[in-house]
């Protein structure tokens, strides 16, 4: 096959997969279709489930499958797709990175348009340098974590991270900046700009919903995905070579590719337009000893030479392994004296083992606090489908183990009372698939509520008010009333209805909180105490 | 949605503009902040309420529906030709329609189809929910009501509020859900059910779910200032649901054990008239109500069933 069709068809893949990840990623969502069969709603607790494969980029990661395997122990859904990957990366190298990996294809577009550097500066930016011992570095330190306890693996695996950035960061962006606009020219007294402020707003919405949403911490995994973005301008796919635990792992494994660069030293003219192309910084040049760990398979090299001196070929015949990936001991070392550290700093700040966060409160479904920080990716897949955007990366709630893990903030939102969506996308099992009915009729419980009686409006004698009764959605109602008499802040007596909290009832949904008129601190609050995932974290006998 | 046949760009388009509801709405542009009092204001000099029982086992509510409208003079008498009509529902809660926290929707249904049949252009249902909207539409049926009939289902979002002069005597400005305020007719089709603070919930209290804003706080003078409400969306007709009705952990309710099978529609171009003849169904009198009271007081209505042509239907 020529050269130049190769380099199309490595195009038109990553085009593919970068489409169907942006695709899966929109549909994260409640399914748009209101329009549900009569029968089904009349029968039972409809479960609103999604129709897409949204965990499937997740499902074809080795890397979240093998931290989620030697971390939680366990076989995550859909692993085969991983298993499927790793095995043709022994044969063919890391033609992920080069054809599939969506966040390599941005990387690889955002170097390709207007490249910072020109000539001979492009030549040396991609020559094998030792920074990129860096991902094997942190591939280590990924694992041996995993192994001790803390998967942390989600915070650098790229699927994770992009999904993060574009969920949490971009697209909330884009879309409350469309969001805000359309509502100016819908507010305006011009008819042709109302038309376009309202038609904009529901062509947007098929892409980024409808109203405005907010993640805690969105603007930190918005700069983050911007500095690596512009890495490239310092080296090509910077991300790619120097700091991608995937890339390493798929690195390891492409020891054995059978898919090999073979050079013709007769026909090089020394013109580096091979190094001057090269994504991987994986030394194409004739005379250079190829790296296969670092090699991208763009086929770049290939296409670019001239002289014909570069070919691809699979063999199976000698040398029967490739160069080995160049770790350095010191990589190694390191990587295994971080892994081992920060599963046991991480314990340190008491979450695990003394006392559980009140503010800490986990999505339903959420496994026990040490189980869930095995598994838990930190990808946002949760905080993306939430209906309610109530799910949010934890600041310090989780300690530093759990940075970034998935919280509840109440006054942002509510848990919906039959809603079952971030169970049905975890990718990993850190919330385990659970039925509305689960969440009706037990076990489930996110946490309780109390009520700061100096805060509540009838309590403190302010006025009548039963939102969060009128709101609580279990059967028997867990906010009930009894009629007393207060003192008003003129002196009187007045009759009202003062709320109670029965803590056996209560599933901590938070939609009190939620809807609770006192605003600013509301004057029921939800805390983690009571959630059906913790033996420890119990106020009830 | 039949995926046999294959829709146009244009069709895909205009049907993505229609579930929103946008289409017609982009013609609402600069509504005056004070209403027009001449145009709702002419009230015919004798109102009147109908009490439609299902009594046969297994009637059909969409024929009682029908039925209801039929003893009023058919809905023709309140919908005329190219009208645009909202519907305003109770459909807050994301709850099955068999715990009757929301609107029946075969009686939705039932009064969508006499609205196109008397010619209505467009037929939109309007509620400003509590719980997530699409999850709403799609658990009470409001959604499948919609698919079947055609309707409009607008989803509440900030652009569709809009601050208007309420003009009450408790409320004087209040983000208003626009597409009520802007059809030509509204039709108010509440379900009856029992409120931890009003006592009841009826036609009158439905009006909740037609602004935005800070509407918790209306409970701290809910009587007058759902009365305030009443008073500025003013219905052409409401239609109370009855056919199941919440007794008890109103109004979001939660279990069949909360509920009383009534098989009863009350119809009323009275807003006062047809939650005061509601209270029966549940044991109550209208003197018990504050906002019926108040309602009275102000001249939204009369409980005074007399004064009214009142008449039964049984099917």
């Amino acid at each position: 096959m020529k050269a130049q069709h190769l380099v199309w068809i490595r195009r038109i893949s990553q085009g593919f997969f970068l489409l169907l990840f942006l695709f899966l990623l929109i549909e994260s969502r409640l399914p748009q279709d209101a329009f549900v069969d009569y029968s089904l709603v009349f029968s039972s607790e409809l479960d609103l489930k999604i129709n897409y494969p949204v965990r499937f980029f997740f499902q074809l990661d080795p890397l979240v499958w093998l931290s989620s395997l030697v971390s939680g122990h366990q076989l995550i859904k859909g692993f085969w797709w991983a298993l499927g990957l790793l095995i043709m990366t022994l044969f063919l190298g890391r033609i992920f990175c080069g054809f599939i990996c969506p966040l390599g294809t941005i990387h690889h577009v955002v170097g390709w348009f207007k490249p910072a550097l020109k000539g001979e500066h492009m030549v040396r930016a991609n020559e094998k340098t030792p920074s990129q011992r860096v991902k094997y570095f942190l591939l280590i330190t990924v694992l041996v974590g995993a192994v001790i306890g803390l998967n942390v693996a989600g915070l650098m695996d790229p699927i994770s991270l992009l999904f993060r950035s574009l969920a949490l960061a971009v697209f909330p962006a884009v879309a409350g900046g469309l969001q805000e606009l359309f509502e100016v020219m819908a507010k305006s007294d011009l008819k042709a700009l109302n038309l376009v402020g309202h038609g904009g707003e529901v062509v947007a919405a098929t892409l980024f919903g409808f109203g405005f949403k907010a993640y805690r911490t969105a603007w930190f995994i918005g700069l983050i995905f911007l500095l690596i973005l512009f890495l490239n301008r310092i080296r090509p796919r910077f991300w790619c070579r120097v700091l991608c635990p995937l890339g390493a792992l798929l690195g390891i494994c492409s020891r054995f590719s059978i898919l090999r660069l073979e050079k013709d030293q007769e026909r090089c003219t020394d013109c580096k337009l091979c190094t001057k192309t090269c994504q991987g910084a994986a030394s194409p040049r004739p005379g250079q000893d190829w790296e296969s760990a670092e090699c991208l398979v763009c086929f770049n090299c290939f296409s670019s030479c001239p002289e014909h001196a570069l070919s691809f070929h699979l063999t199976w015949s000698s040398p029967k392994l490739n160069k080995g990936p160049d770790m350095g001991r010191r990589a190694v070392l390191a990587g295994l004296l971080a892994g081992i550290s920060l599963p046991l700093l991480g314990r340190l700040d008491g979450q695990v083992h003394k006392v559980a966060d009140p503010r800490l409160i986990r999505p339903p479904g959420s496994l026990p606090e040490k189980d869930f920080l095995t598994l838990c990716q930190r990808c946002g897949q949760c905080m993306k489908v939430c209906p309610a955007n109530v799910i949010n990366p934890t600041l310090t709630e989780a300690g530093m183990a759990g940075f970034w893990t998935p919280h509840l903030i109440m006054t942002q939102g509510y848990c919906e009372y039959t809603c079952t969506l971030c169970g049905n996308v975890c990718p990993t099992g850190a919330i385990r698939e659970f039925s509305v009915k689960e969440k009706i009729e037990g076990p489930i419980k996110i946490g309780s509520v109390y009520i700061d009686r100096g805060r509540c409006l009838p309590w403190s004698g302010n006025g009548p008010c039963i939102v969060c009764e009128e709101h609580c959605p279990t059967s028997p109602k867990a906010i009930y009333f009894h009629k007393e008499m207060v003192t008003g802040p003129d002196g009187k007596r007045q009759s009202v209805q003062l709320p109670y909290v029965d803590l056996k009832t209560c599933v901590g949904c938070g939609i009190c909180e939620y809807k609770c008129p006192v605003k600013g601190r509301p004057a029921i609050r939800t805390i983690s105490a009571g959630e059906s995932r913790s033996l420890e974290n119990q106020i009830l006998l | 949605m039949d995926m046999n046949n294959r829709i146009t760009r244009r069709e895909s388009l205009q049907k993505l503009l229609t579930i929103s509801g946008t289409v017609a709405l982009s013609a609402f542009s600069g509504w005056p902040l004070t209403r027009l009092a001449s145009v709702r204001a002419e009230t015919p000099p004798r109102r009147f309420v109908v009490e439609a029982l299902g009594q046969t086992a297994g009637y059909s509510v969409k024929e009682l529906t029908r039925e209801t409208f039929n003893a009023a003079g058919g809905m023709t008498r309140f919908v005329s030709k190219g009208d645009v009509v909202a519907i305003k529902p109770n459909i807050s809660w994301a709850r099955r329609p068999d715990l009757a926290a929301t609107t029946n929707p075969l009686v939705l249904e039932g009064v969508i189809e006499l609205c196109y049949e008397a010619g209505a252009k467009k037929v939109r249902i309007v509620d400003n929910t509590i719980n997530d909207a699409r999850r709403c539409f799609a658990i009470t049926g409001a959604g499948m009501v919609a698919k079947n009939t055609n309707a409009d289902l607008v989803l509440p979002r900030s652009s569709l509020m809009k601050q208007m002069k309420i003009n009450g005597h408790r409320l004087d400005v209040w983000p208003v859900f626009v597409p009520l305020v802007e059809a030509d007719k509204l039709i108010n089709l509440p379900v009856a059910k029992h409120h931890g603070l009003t006592t009841l919930t009826l036609g009158i209290k439905n009006w909740i779910g037609g602004v935005g804003g800070r509407r918790h706080a209306l409970h701290q003078d809910i009587h007058q200032s759902i009365v305030d409400l009443a008073q500025f969306f003013k219905p052409t007709v409401t239609l109370i649901d009855a056919t199941r009705i919440m007794i008890k952990h109103g109004p979001s309710g939660g279990s069949p054990s909360d509920l009383a099978v009534k098989n009863t529609l009350i119809l009323s171009d009275d807003p006062v008239a047809a939650d005061a003849l509601a209270t029966g169904l549940f044991g109550y009198s209208p003197e018990d109500l504050d906002f019926i009271r108040l309602g009275k007081k102000w001249g939204l209505g009369t409980d005074d069933l007399q004064q009214l042509h009142h008449k039964k239907v049984i099917v």
